[in-house]
């Protein structure tokens, strides 16, 4: 008897896993620590369409991932930066958007639409745009010791520093160390950026783009690079934690949401779309992981404190000698021949 | 001499306690009221109720025990037939054989991985559960095949001849007289399937795909971004888990032998 | 009579089929892929060229094999210090109770490898117990940074695959008669002397499959050196991974893998070279 009932348990918890062929799913793929949970069981709630959410910590990361999956098996939602935008949209790996079927597009900020890596928005609809500054643990180091990237190259940070996992980013710093621009495409220019960082080694702790936070929040690593909203979500765990614009310039970039040639679940991608750029989302997702919204409404809507926190929604002072990441083209393997390297010279 | 022997049952709690002292504190901050695991905050269920609630990691947790049970299965299959086939019968290409199974037992996990990836990207395997199982039962066969192969050579042959002496044919000798005397191996064949699969991280990273999430690519993340409490809590469940059936199957085991006398 | 050729075909297919199609084929695919030039859209590109090979001479890359394989080994020696008693201990106890207690050490097992490395970094982070204690026991001022070192990657290594060199050992030992020991030291051999002479070479085999079975696994746990090691204790596993999963240079990640594939085979060769003088006893006498 006893067999019989555990091999009729067993045969259950077979089923109970297959049954989900019959729900509404949405395959999303983003970067980790960019979506609240409350807006994925919002949508859920609403459209009964469940999502199955699945993290980068990279561009290139993503962009690996994607090219292994094939037409029966690929996400339906993606969010790369705007230089992978460029990348894959000249590889015809992107689905084009049907603007009409967006019914909540014009509340996205003009100044941030028909870009040149993606000329009229035909291909993707942004996301979140922010920056990656300097992270300051002020427990741990003298407020206002720091403020400029080169800063960081202080032998007094030996082992104590963090970096984003993230080649453009530690490229545009090493670049702009060195006063060239963080989208420089000269071959030369990059391998001087490469041997300066590879002096900043030594002071590199740990590299982290799953959510930069957690190792200032811990106490392993005292200053570096990070994500603005990522500042903002420790300052509300660790007043200590500042965020800082370098002087030589900070990193802007923007997030976008596309949709893959390969997605099997279009419908539900335009509906989800749709969902983020209604104002009170677009704002609750601002609120809670502190990156900007590109949408107009939704920033109109912001809670005071948010809306004048020079952390998410940076100043004109703060934008000085600042540069948006652009697509570099041909020089990416440049990029990347230098960032294995860098990586790898870590002993 | 007391001192020694002392000495000796020092020595083995040691070592069980440098094997249990991580899991251990896993467990116990499983209960931790406080969300800062390293300030006790008293005792909650509180993360057990939020692990329910997570769909996602509790759907991770299934899959990967859908897929330990049934690459276990499916490797105690073909396994025990291996064994028997290197045992019994002669054939061209046997030491070759062998020596697959071998370089699969010693290859590291890695190599595994990359190999497999790029034969399912070649021949169009759907990575998911398909190329997930298929991966799991290749690493887990030899394993499987070498612990009944033992049992299989401290095995009398007489009996079998005598069964086929008696009119048994092939099939109908291998079910009603090997099987049983091999049971206890292919038992542990599959215990330790079902272990290979469940503890395996790095072949499970590279072939999987959206489709069928398993844990540890869930928990990935969740890991390197630093404590997730949950994560305490689901540790705990799998250990209890994995504790019950051990126990279990010691019982059957048991229970199986007292039949015999 | 009838059944016996179908069903042996049948099985023979069974495990042909399988071993040729998941073990060989997979395998030479690497060794080709390690030949062939890397592809940014499609991975590799029909190009045959040396140069992976040529690259893995990078000094930048030879210290970091260099390194992994140094922490692979002293992980190795570590889990052999510790597990070779144990093993041991655990072999002489009494039959009731040693089924329970080997099941004891599988056990954790069941927890999945990369959860068991995370509960280390619960234990070594700078926040974490063991920093909690020293300085609540007033032996340290400043918590230790243990975390992102070598010997986090080590420890965790360690804590991950003792369980790996117990198992082969307590085999070995199980086969060891008591009687073997008794006799040598009614011969008059001490302690050491009968260890030396009687139990290291029996548990040759088992010593040598154990650290095997520590050794190859350790250079290619990625996730352990991701989790513990942070910026600059990459394993070559780590290495392999970025390769195909980041860098998409699937040729480069072949060829790396076919070198670590190579030294597992020389591991191997000197492990059954080993056996074969265990089993020939006149060579043994010989050589001593």
């Amino acid at each position: 008897m006893t067999r019989l009932k555990t091999s009729l348990w067993a045969v259950c918890l077979f089923l109970g896993t297959a049954v989900s062929a019959e729900e509404k799913l949405l395959y999303l793929y983003n970067w980790s620590e960019y979506m609240p949970e409350q807006v994925l069981e919002q949508f859920e709630k609403e459209t009964g369409i469940r999502v199955v959410y699945s993290t980068y910590d990279s561009n290139e990361a993503m962009y690996a991932k994607l090219r292994l999956l094939d037409k029966k098996n690929s996400y339906d939602l993606v969010v790369p930066s705007t230089y992978y935008v460029s990348k894959m949209r000249r590889e015809g790996l992107l689905a084009k958007i049907d603007k009409s079927r967006l019914k909540n597009f014009a509340n996205l900020d003009a100044k941030l639409l028909n870009q040149p890596f993606d000329p009229d928005n035909s291909y993707s609809v942004p996301y979140l745009w922010g920056s990656t500054g300097i992270a300051v643990n002020t427990d741990k180091v003298e407020a206002g010791t720091v403020s400029k990237w080169r800063d960081l190259w202080n032998p007094a940070f030996k082992d104590r520093l963090l970096l984003t996992n993230d080649m453009r980013e530690v490229f545009h710093m090493g670049l702009r160390v060195l006063g060239y621009s963080g989208n420089d495409t000269d071959p030369a220019h990059i391998e001087a950026a490469y041997h300066e960082l590879k002096k900043l080694v030594p002071n590199v702790r740990a590299y982290n783009s799953e959510a930069p936070r957690m190792p200032y929040l811990e106490g392993e690593t005292d200053a570096g690079m990070i994500w603005n909203g990522e500042a903002y979500m420790a300052k509300d765990e660790n007043p200590a934690i500042d965020y800082v614009y370098p002087e030589e310039g900070v990193i802007l970039w923007l997030d976008s949401l596309i949709i893959p040639t390969t997605a099997r679940n279009v419908d539900h991608a335009y509906q989800f779309i749709d969902f983020i750029l209604r104002p009170e989302i677009g704002a609750l997702i601002s609120e809670e992981i502190g990156y900007a919204s590109p949408n107009r409404a939704a920033v109109d809507t912001l809670d005071e404190a948010v809306r004048n926190n020079r952390t998410v929604y940076p100043t004109a002072e703060d934008l000085e000698n600042s540069e948006f990441q652009i697509d570099v083209g041909e020089a990416i393997t440049v990029y990347e021949k230098f960032w294995e390297r860098l990586k790898t010279a870590g002993d | 001499m007391p001192m020694l022997n002392w000495l000796k049952h020092a020595y083995l709690w040691f070592v069980y306690l440098l094997l249990y002292l991580p899991i251990g504190v896993l467990v116990f901050y499983s209960f931790n009221a406080s969300k800062n695991p390293y300030r006790w905050g008293g005792f909650s269920w509180h993360w057990y109720e939020r692990l329910w609630q997570n769909s996602s990691l509790l759907e991770a947790a299934m899959n990967s025990l859908l897929l330990a049970v049934s690459a276990a299965t499916l490797s105690t299959l073909i396994g025990p037939l291996t064994a028997v086939a290197l045992h019994r019968y002669r054939f061209r290409g046997k030491r070759f054989l062998n020596s697959m199974l071998f370089v699969v037992m010693m290859s590291p996990d890695i190599v595994l991985a990359i190999s497999l990836l790029a034969l399912f990207i070649l021949i169009g395997v759907q990575l998911g559960y398909v190329s997930l199982l298929l991966a799991h039962v290749t690493f887990c066969l030899p394993f499987v095949v070498v612990t009944v192969y033992a049992r299989l050579s401290g095995f009398n042959p007489q009996i079998l001849e005598a069964a086929r002496d008696l009119g048994a044919g092939d099939l109908r000798a291998l079910v009603t007289v090997v099987l049983p005397i091999i049971f206890p191996a292919v038992l542990a064949g599959w215990l330790l399937g079902f272990t290979l699969s469940l503890d395996d991280v790095v072949v499970s990273m590279f072939v999987t795909g959206p489709t069928f999430e398993i844990l540890p690519l869930r928990i990935y993340s969740m890991v390197r971004l630093g404590i997730k409490p949950e994560v305490n809590a689901l540790a705990t469940v799998l250990l209890l888990l994995s504790l019950a059936t051990l126990i279990g199957s010691q019982f059957i085991l048991t229970r199986k032998g007292e039949r015999k006398t | 009579m009838k059944l016996r050729k179908p069903f042996k075909t049948v099985v023979l297919v069974l495990i042909w089929g399988w071993i040729l199609l998941f073990v060989l084929a997979p395998n030479l695919l690497v060794v080709m892929t390690s030949f062939l030039t890397r592809d940014d859209a499609h991975f590799i590109r029909w190009q045959a060229t040396l140069e992976n090979y040529l690259r893995l001479f990078d000094p930048d890359y030879l210290a970091v094999f260099g390194h992994s394989f140094y922490m692979a080994l002293v992980t190795t020696l570590l889990c052999l210090l510790v597990g070779y008693p144990f093993a041991y201990l655990l072999s002489r106890l009494r039959a009731g109770v040693k089924p329970y207690l080997l099941f004891l050490v599988i056990v954790p097992f069941w927890t999945n490898s990369l959860v068991r490395t995370y509960a280390m970094k619960l234990l070594i982070a700078t926040n974490g117990l063991v920093n909690q204690t020293l300085l609540g026991l007033g032996w340290i001022d400043t918590p230790l940074r243990l975390l992102y070192t070598e010997t986090a990657v080590i420890v965790g290594l360690f804590y991950v695959l003792l369980p790996f060199m117990i198992l082969p050992l307590y085999a070995i030992f199980e086969q060891l008669r008591p009687e073997l020991l008794e006799a040598s030291g009614d011969l008059g051999a001490g302690t050491w002397q009968t260890f030396r002479r009687v139990v290291l070479p029996l548990t040759m085999p088992g010593i040598i499959a154990g650290c095997l079975l520590v050794l190859l696994p350790a250079v290619g746990m990625f996730y352990v050196g991701d989790v513990l090691g942070g910026a600059k204790n990459l394993l070559i596993g780590n290495v392999i991974k970025n390769q195909f999963l980041d860098a998409r240079d699937w040729p480069f990640g072949a060829a790396i893998s076919l070198l670590l594939t190579l030294a597992m085979a020389m591991l191997l060769y000197a492990y059954y070279l080993s056996v074969r003088l265990i089993r020939r006893p006149h060579a043994h006498a010989e050589l001593a």
